[in-house]
């Protein structure tokens, strides 16, 4: 036992100490191509603004000019004003934040569900895989929205409502495509072996089956972000959102888009950015498919 | 009750009089043309000034001429005699896309105009908001119900005018008992209902009877109520147990409808009424079609054989069909989504009409936070209701108190709590609260108001020191937590019904009002022998109620209509609640 833990740890640390080295690689090779350029710039962007905006905004959130309303754009309001006579810049710059941590806690916890449901997939009690099957077939046939509006029941509009939908939804999701790669690595020979010097299901899970997912969970959670940003817009529509007053990227949308036949212009700028963003972060997870897979990737291979 | 949370328009704000010059004024028709005109003719204008760089690069002017008018616009090293042939080609080009045009609007567009001028239409479409879910207006509450049946399908006793004042209908005209405690009505001759049957006294009594007794919606406003009684087939008396100044109002209403007590069909879906439309057909939540009564023998004799409502539950949807001329008219049209329309004077008139709407932003008056009148009283300095109209668009009106300007006893009460955030921030600071050491106060309200009114509520009342929370929720929420277990700081709703004073003396009501000299005054007014007397005793009562500052007006919302150019008779006051149709029609003018 005390070998298989001296062992664990040497492992460990190898991995720590070349993990900065992996990432270096990873963005490198993602700068290299002309999609991965564009999002690492947009997603670099996103995260400048969300924390600017916490400091500074072009104008007070909480200021509305009743007088002023639907103003077009000015040296005062870059993007003119919504129906309240609120700043649109200054709500999308806020906006982003929102939309940051929504996306950063929704891919969390659908990682985080994901890995737990494919461990219960693959693990070698039968009744434990059989059953994580079953249910998590039977779950992913139900839309993210309709987990949404049945949570909105007893929550109320909230941001919590969109992280759990959508950290539920894209979660299965995770579970049901990292299920394969897992399978394959849990019936290996390596498996078999690292089992037999005594290591525990637990560890073999943590260092040798888990390990075998991750670049499709990358790419899954990538996609999840991308697909976050557009189901906060959906549901924030839908009412079952962000709630009023909090500014978020959908609720710009939902609040300017009552008046598309009048002022086109208000729904343009946050149905460009969500646009934006979530193509960044889709090609942002092709890019890093093939910038995290050793196979794809020698320059990986070499720091491994 | 609120019945109608959100019957109108709800939505957020614009700025209408920019007076942008009209791009649209000059319709399609005008605009074409000249249009067309540069681009087809552009050929031969803007071959010379293409060739006169490249080929003309002699001194000699009339080389210089000759190449000038010879080269083709296409190929300019092609050869002379080409382009010269070329030229011609162009200009025919030219000459027949310009005749062919000037045929289309002289020969094709002429015609339509002059057909469609100066003939009524047969049909007129009216776009509108709420749509009932069935046609049962004995047990189905909604003022989308009343607005289509009464006066259209079923006639009451008694009716309102535009001004919400009490006139003839079925009676032609009535007295009053000096004690106040009964009503004579004389009726019209000769009225029939839509399926031939006769319709006389005995109805009138039966109907209000049957009210009454089945406990029919409304049927609660009959208050002191004893009985109706046919005294012969002309004559009705209705005998009350104590004076109710509100009776004949009230019987312009649902209590007042006649009904055919022989009559069988299904209240659901189909009516059998005495006014001038009979119901052709009707789609739940989509439309409803009324064809004129040829059995109707009274004075409102429709003058349009079809009429269509069409209901929007999308305000776009709405807009585009007036747009596209899917529908005439289209009540209520969001003020600021009514723009396009006012710049184009030409082919639509916007323009908005008086109603009883309140905007009541109620203050919990039993509320921990709420329950101190300095903080209510801060409130209701601290609201800007102008900057808040203006930014709805501006149609609406302020109000400071709770009669509207439409209802008996209405004065006008706005110089109680004018905007003053100095005396605001003094109130709040007696109070203990400061705009460093806010009051966090709860606003909430149901989700078909909109967000803006609460964001902008927030922003107004953050500078005198209120941190306000604001829970837009679904309607069954609000009903809930606010209506029922009376939960909540603030709220806002819109109480869209006419003489609903009472709701102030209610002491259960979702307010938490309870003032001894207001239900004093009330009670009084209600027992008074003269409207003059009545009125008298409502403006004190609402002069108390205003300076209790239970609940702030945020304003008095009036709806605006915007219709083609050539739509008459569509009344704009009080048209959510009350839509005589009878007079309407549509004559398409201009092209």
């Amino acid at each position: 036992m005390a070998d298989a833990k001296s062992r664990n740890r040497r492992i460990s640390g190898r991995g720590d100490a070349s993990l900065a080295k992996k990432i270096a690689v990873v963005l490198r090779s993602l700068w290299a191509r002309g999609e991965g350029k564009f999002a690492l710039v947009v997603l670099a962007l996103w995260l400048v603004v969300s924390l600017v905006s916490l400091v500074w905004t072009p104008q007070s959130l909480w200021t509305t000019d009743g007088y002023h309303v639907w103003a077009k754009p000015s040296a005062a309001h870059w993007l003119g004003t919504d129906g309240t006579g609120s700043d649109v810049f200054s709500w999308l710059m806020a906006g982003a934040r929102t939309n940051l941590l929504i996306a950063v806690l929704a891919v969390a916890l659908a990682g985080v569900l994901g890995m737990a449901l494919t461990a219960a997939m693959v693990s070698r009690s039968a009744a434990v895989s059989g059953v994580a099957v079953v249910v998590v077939d039977a779950l992913i046939s139900i839309p993210t929205v309709l987990i949404a509006l049945i949570l909105a029941v007893p929550m109320g509009a909230s941001v919590a409502v969109i992280v759990i939908a959508c950290g539920i939804g894209y979660g299965l999701n995770l579970a049901r495509i990292a299920r394969p790669q897992a399978l394959l690595a849990a019936g290996s020979d390596y498996v078999d072996s690292a089992l037999a010097n005594g290591a525990s299901w637990f560890s073999v899970l943590m260092h040798h089956i888990m390990p075998n997912t991750m670049p499709t969970m990358t790419v899954q959670l990538s996609l999840s972000a991308g697909t976050a940003v557009l189901a906060e817009s959906g549901l924030t529509y839908l009412g079952v959102g962000v709630p009023s007053g909090v500014p978020s990227w959908g609720h710009s949308l939902a609040t300017s888009v009552k008046f598309i036949d009048v002022y086109p212009l208000t729904v343009l700028w946050p149905g460009l950015i969500v646009t934006v963003v979530v193509v960044a972060l889709n090609v942002f997870g092709d890019a890093l498919r093939d910038a995290v897979d050793p196979v794809a990737n020698p320059a990986l291979r070499e720091v491994a | 009750m609120p019945t109608n949370p959100g019957a109108h328009g709800e939505d957020g704000a614009t700025n209408n009089k920019t007076s942008m010059t009209s791009n649209q004024a000059s319709g399609p028709a005008a605009s074409q043309p000249t249009d067309a005109k540069p681009t087809d003719t552009k050929p031969s204008d803007v071959k010379p000034a293409d060739a006169k760089p490249s080929a003309a690069a002699s001194t000699d002017e009339t080389l210089n001429a000759h190449v000038k008018g010879g080269s083709g616009s296409v190929a300019g090293g092609a050869g002379k005699k080409n382009g010269g042939k070329r030229h011609w080609i162009w200009l025919l080009v030219a000459a027949v896309v310009v005749v062919a045009l000037v045929f289309v609007f002289v020969v094709v567009r002429k015609p339509k105009s002059q057909e469609a001028q100066g003939r009524q239409a047969d049909t007129v479409t009216i776009g509108l908001k709420l749509a009932p879910t069935n046609l049962d207006i004995r047990n189905q509450s909604g003022s989308a119900l009343d607005q289509v049946l009464v006066g259209n399908v079923y006639e009451g006793i008694v009716t309102r005018d535009s001004n919400n004042k009490v006139i003839p209908s079925i009676a032609k005209s009535w007295e009053k008992s000096a004690d106040g405690m009964s009503y004579t009505f004389h009726l019209n001759q000769g009225m029939v209902f839509s399926n031939g049957d006769k319709l006389d006294a005995h109805d009138v009594a039966w109907s209000i009877e049957e009210l009454v007794k089945r406990g029919y919606h409304d049927a609660e406003s009959m208050q002191n109520f004893k009985s109706a009684t046919a005294l012969d087939a002309n004559t009705v008396r209705i005998d009350l147990t104590a004076p109710y100044a509100n009776l004949l109002w009230t019987l312009t209403g649902r209590p007042g409808l006649v009904f055919d007590q022989k009559a069988q069909y299904d209240p659901k879906t189909q009516a059998v009424g005495s006014g001038p439309y009979t119901i052709a057909k009707f789609t739940p939540n989509d439309s409803i079609t009324l064809k004129a009564n040829p059995k109707y023998q009274g004075a409102n004799k429709a003058k349009t054989k079809t009429v269509v409502l069409r209901y929007f539950g999308d305000d776009n949807a709405a807009v585009n069909a007036l747009k596209s001329g899917d529908v005439q008219v289209l009540a209520p049209v969001t003020e600021n989504l009514a723009e396009p329309f006012e710049k184009d004077s030409e082919h639509f008139t916007v323009s908005a009409g008086d109603d009883t709407d309140k905007y009541v932003l109620a203050m919990n008056s039993k509320g921990d936070k709420t329950g101190d009148k300095r903080v209510r009283e801060a409130i209701r300095y601290g609201i800007n209701h102008k900057e808040l109209i203006a930014s709805r668009g501006g149609a609406d009106k302020p109000m400071g108190g709770p009669i509207s300007s439409l209802d008996p006893g209405y004065q006008d009460l706005t110089g109680l709590y004018p905007y003053n955030q100095a005396k605001a921030k003094a109130l709040m600071k007696e109070a203990g609260y400061t705009p460093d050491h806010p009051l966090e106060l709860r606003l909430t309200y149901a989700n078909t108001y909109g967000t803006e009114l609460g964001d902008q509520l927030r922003s107004q009342l953050k500078a005198i020191g209120i941190d306000l929370k604001v829970n837009v929720v679904e309607f069954s929420t609000w009903l809930q937590d606010v209506y029922n277990n009376k939960d909540y700081d603030l709220s806002l709703v819109d109480h869209n019904e006419s003489h609903d004073f009472s709701q102030w003396v209610n002491t259960m009501y979702y307010y938490n009002y309870d003032n001894a000299q207001v239900r004093d005054f009330y009670n009084k007014a209600m027992a008074a022998s003269t409207d003059k007397e009545r009125d008298g005793y409502l403006a004190q009562a609402a002069k108390q109620v205003s300076r209790d500052a239970p609940a702030d007006w945020l304003f008095n919302y009036r709806i605006t209509t915007a219709m083609r150019k050539g739509v008459k008779g569509f009344p704009l006051n009080l048209n959510q609640t009350l839509l005589p149709l009878y007079g309407v029609t549509y004559t398409q003018v201009g092209k």
